[in-house]
């Protein structure tokens, strides 16, 4: 690879004169004064002629095209150099054979001007192996192999396995007279290989020396390469010290010029626990990483690196300190951190969902009625256990009725699902698996929607109608057997009334004869008389006003039977100085006994008339209070007058039986009556009253039953 | 009042007592009443002599009503006033009195109103029989 060229330029022949003259100096040192190899040639032909042959040369071999040529030469002419040239494959030349032998030999009628020709072939070699194969321990050093056993002159085989150095090949050729002595020519071989043993040194020498260069390049190209690396990289040795760092490396490691005392800080702090760091890792293994957090010098912000350690080992595999390459992963933890986030973000929602689920389940569980949930295609995604037997969801072998419960269902949610309203009710007649009978269900079904508005889900809720309806029926028949009572009552005192009313009659009508057939003393007991059967007059009246209505219920309109009361005591009223006040709203039909709501009607304006002694107003009103149906609803009557009230202690037993504030003319049957009915016809009466100022009644009922 | 002008009263109820209280009553207003106590006795007596008002009450022995009575009388004198006297009309025979024009008195009767009502029918039979004869 970087074999040194060897001479290329002849040497100044004056200085080797000169150094040759010089005094005391021997041979030996005068080749080892050559300090390159090209050197070495014109020394040992000086040398050669010094010794007393006429000329020598040297051929050397080009190793790379095998062509053999003069190099350096004495006292040869041109046309001597010429015949010399030849090639490495020109093998019947006596020269180049004895280069293939590598061994001196004398040829004879070879010579340049005398009949004999001594060649002496030189090639690369020594007796230590070259500083690479050393240091990688191979044996196949080429210096060391042509030392010990020459190889054949191929022209690959001269390069070294462990340092690709070339090896150089040449031959000294020496013109030698006929007479030469043994001892000369011994001397002429041992200057030769003399001359070669410090030219292979030399040559080694330049060898290294290009190796040096070439190892500069690769340094400089490896420090340009460390350089341009965007991550921090530091070099550091045995003992952690930074030996080496690459810009990206300064800006956290090396304080910049001018910087403030706060930067100066941060670099002692970051090289700090870069230290820790390096310590932790060399303590823990061949390679291993760190997350280290250092501050950016320059521009004043924390980086998050992740700092991956190698150590770095001799030849002789020891260690030798570490390369540490930083990787900025803010921006990546960052992003983890958010990812993170959003992940624990997810999981709470989840949670919350989840929770959301189980308390609607916990609903659906405890609602005790059956519910569905189907999708958009109308196809059941969840039954509660309710809904699992009334459609034997569970059951491998369905009874046949609940199969067609099925289809029922099926079909239902079909025609809702598809259908363009939000909400259905609708009665759905099903077998019920329990008491194995048709029954009623009320389905109430709901639609949910997704995003795009398209129906996602619908919810369907069943409910025992029968068991709802039984419950009201219950409550009829409850009510109903009050009225009975009530009924039962009224007939009962219109029983005895109407037994009682016959011998009244007689009694009546003959206290009225007796006025002119008494003594005077009877005078007082007849008044009594009278009084007393008046007052049992009223009260069998009342009573029989009671048993006499018994028309059958219907539904009727209240504010003919006010018209109706107010038209039949018009009279009386205006007697009494009454004067009526009577505002009548729009009403729906009531349903019940119309008879009955007379008798409540009389008994309240009688009561007004008789309360107001020096006359006064009555007001009667009617008025419909709408429900939010529009349909159903309240209606109510309101009968005030401007009477004496009723006592304060009395107004809690006022529709108690024989409660009146009438005294004597009174029967305490009036109110008690009016209540019964009000209540019979699922009403409500009210009651306001101020002694002295009047008295307010408000009658409540339901428009349709 | 005169014995020409003295009004002739059939007075039907099953009640023995109330029945002669009533006539007491109304002899002692100047009418000759007489008293049936029964609906068969009540069309006797319409059959033997006219009458100006028959008073009638609503349930007679077994299960004639007064109504019996007062077609009974109708079909002798179409224009015969008639009144009903009961402890409990029902709405059924209220309205069938409406109808036939028949005055209702509800018992206990006050003596007064009754006295009344048996005033006024007649008045009206007068000023009625007044304008035929017209």
């Amino acid at each position: 690879m970087a074999s040194p060229a060897l001479k290329k330029r002849l040497p100044d022949p004056a200085a080797f004169i000169e150094r040759r003259k010089a005094p005391g100096e021997s041979t030996a040192l005068r080749l080892l004064s050559a300090e390159r190899s090209e050197e070495i040639f014109p020394i040992l032909l000086e040398e050669i002629v010094g010794l007393g042959f006429p000329r020598a040369m040297v051929l050397e071999v080009d190793l790379e095209s095998g062509d053999i040529k003069p190099t350096a030469w004495l006292k040869c002419n041109n046309a001597q150099l010429q015949k010399f040239r030849t090639s490495l494959w020109s093998t019947e030349n006596p020269v180049v054979a004895s280069l293939h032998r590598m061994k001196p030999t004398i040829i004879e009628n070879g010579g340049l001007r005398n009949k004999l020709l001594y060649s002496h072939p030189i090639i690369y070699r020594n007796r230590d192996v070259c500083w690479e194969a050393e240091r990688e321990r191979r044996p196949d050093c080429l210096a060391v192999q042509n030392f010990f056993a020459p190889r054949k002159l191929q022209l690959s085989d001269q390069v070294c396995a462990s340092c690709g150095m070339r090896s150089y090949v040449a031959t000294v050729l020496v013109d030698i007279p006929g007479d030469v002595e043994e001892g000369l020519q011994r001397q002429l071989r041992n200057l030769i290989e003399l001359a070669n043993r410090y030219l292979a040194r030399l040559f080694k020498v330049q060898h290294y020396y290009n190796r040096m260069r070439d190892m500069d390049v690769t340094i400089a190209q490896m420090h340009t390469l460390m350089q341009s690396m965007a991550d921090p990289v530091i070099l550091t040795d045995t003992h952690h010290r930074v030996v080496m760092l690459n810009k990206a490396a300064d800006r956290f490691f090396k304080a910049p010029e001018g910087v403030t005392e706060g930067g100066a800080r941060a670099v002692e702090l970051n090289n700090l626990l870069f230290s820790a760091a390096l310590s932790s890792m060399a303590v823990s293994g061949s390679e291993s990483s760190r997350d280290l957090t250092l501050v950016d010098v320059m521009e004043g912000e924390e980086v998050l690196f992740e700092a991956v350690c190698a150590p770095t080992y001799t030849t002789d595999t020891v260690r030798s300190g570490m390369v540490t390459v930083m990787r900025d992963v803010t921006d990546l933890r960052r992003a983890d951190e958010e990812v993170r986030a959003n992940l624990s973000k997810l999981r709470d929602a989840e949670e919350i969902v989840r929770q959301d689920r189980d308390r609607l389940n916990l609903v659906i569980e405890n609602v005790g009625d059956p519910i569905i949930v189907a999708d958009g295609a109308a196809k059941v995604v969840l039954y509660d256990p309710w809904a699992k037997e009334l459609f034997g969801i569970a059951d491998a072998t369905r009874h046949p009725a609940l199969v067609k419960n099925q289809a029922k269902l099926d079909a239902y949610l079909t025609s809702f699902t598809f259908s363009f309203s939000d909400k259905e009710n609708r009665p759905l007649r099903l077998y019920h698996p329990g008491t194995k009978a048709e029954v009623e269900y009320a389905a109430r079904s709901g639609k949910i929607y997704n995003a795009r508005g398209q129906v996602a889900f619908t919810v369907t809720v069943l409910r025992d109608f029968t068991a709802w309806k039984r419950l009201e029926q219950l409550q009829l028949e409850r009510r109903m057997l009050e009225v009975e009572k009530f009924a039962a009552t009224g007939r009962l005192a219109g029983t005895i009334a109407h037994e009682i009313n016959n011998p009244l009659e007689a009694i009546k009508n003959c206290i009225y004869l007796l006025p002119g057939k008494l003594q005077p003393p009877g005078e007082p007991v007849y008044e009594i008389l009278k009084g007393e059967t008046e007052r049992v007059m009223r009260i069998v009246r009342q009573m029989l006003g009671l048993y006499r209505n018994t028309d059958q219920a219907g539904p009727f309109d209240l504010n003919t039977v006010v018209e109706d009361t107010l038209t039949l005591f018009a009279r009386q009223l205006a007697t009494a100085g009454v004067v009526v006040d009577k505002r009548l709203g729009n009403l729906p039909p009531i349903v019940g006994t119309a008879d009955q709501f007379r008798q409540v009607l009389s008994n309240m304006v009688v009561n007004a008339r008789d309360s107001m002694l020096n006359g006064g107003k009555l007001i009667v009103r009617t008025r419909h209070l709408r429900a939010s149906d529009g349909v159903h609803g309240w209606l109510d009557l309101v009968i005030a007058d401007a009477g004496g009230g009723i006592p304060k202690k009395m107004v809690d037993s006022i529709f108690e039986p024989f409660v009146t504030t009438k005294g004597e003319k009174g029967t305490g049957l009036g109110l008690w009556i009016v209540k019964g009915i009000v209540e019979n016809h699922g009403g409500r009466i009210q009651v306001r009253s101020r002694e002295g100022k009047g008295t307010i009644f408000k009658l409540t009922f339901p428009a349709v039953r | 009042m005169d014995a020409t002008t003295k009004h002739r009263l059939l007075v039907v109820d099953d009640d023995a007592s109330v029945l002669l209280t009533y006539q007491l009553l109304l002899q002692e207003q100047g009418y000759e009443v007489n008293a049936a106590i029964s609906s068969k006795k009540a069309k006797e007596e319409l059959r033997r002599s006219n009458f100006d008002v028959v008073l009638c009450d609503l349930s007679l022995e077994q299960d004639r009503t007064g109504f019996e009575v007062f077609e009974f009388a109708r079909q002798m004198y179409p224009a015969i006033p008639c009144v009903l006297l009961t402890g409990y009309a029902n709405k059924e025979a209220t309205d069938r009195a409406e109808v036939g024009g028949i005055e209702v008195l509800f018992k206990p009767i006050e003596i007064e109103e009754f006295l009344q009502t048996i005033r006024t029918v007649l008045k009206n039979r007068h000023a009625k029989k007044k304008s035929n004869e017209l």
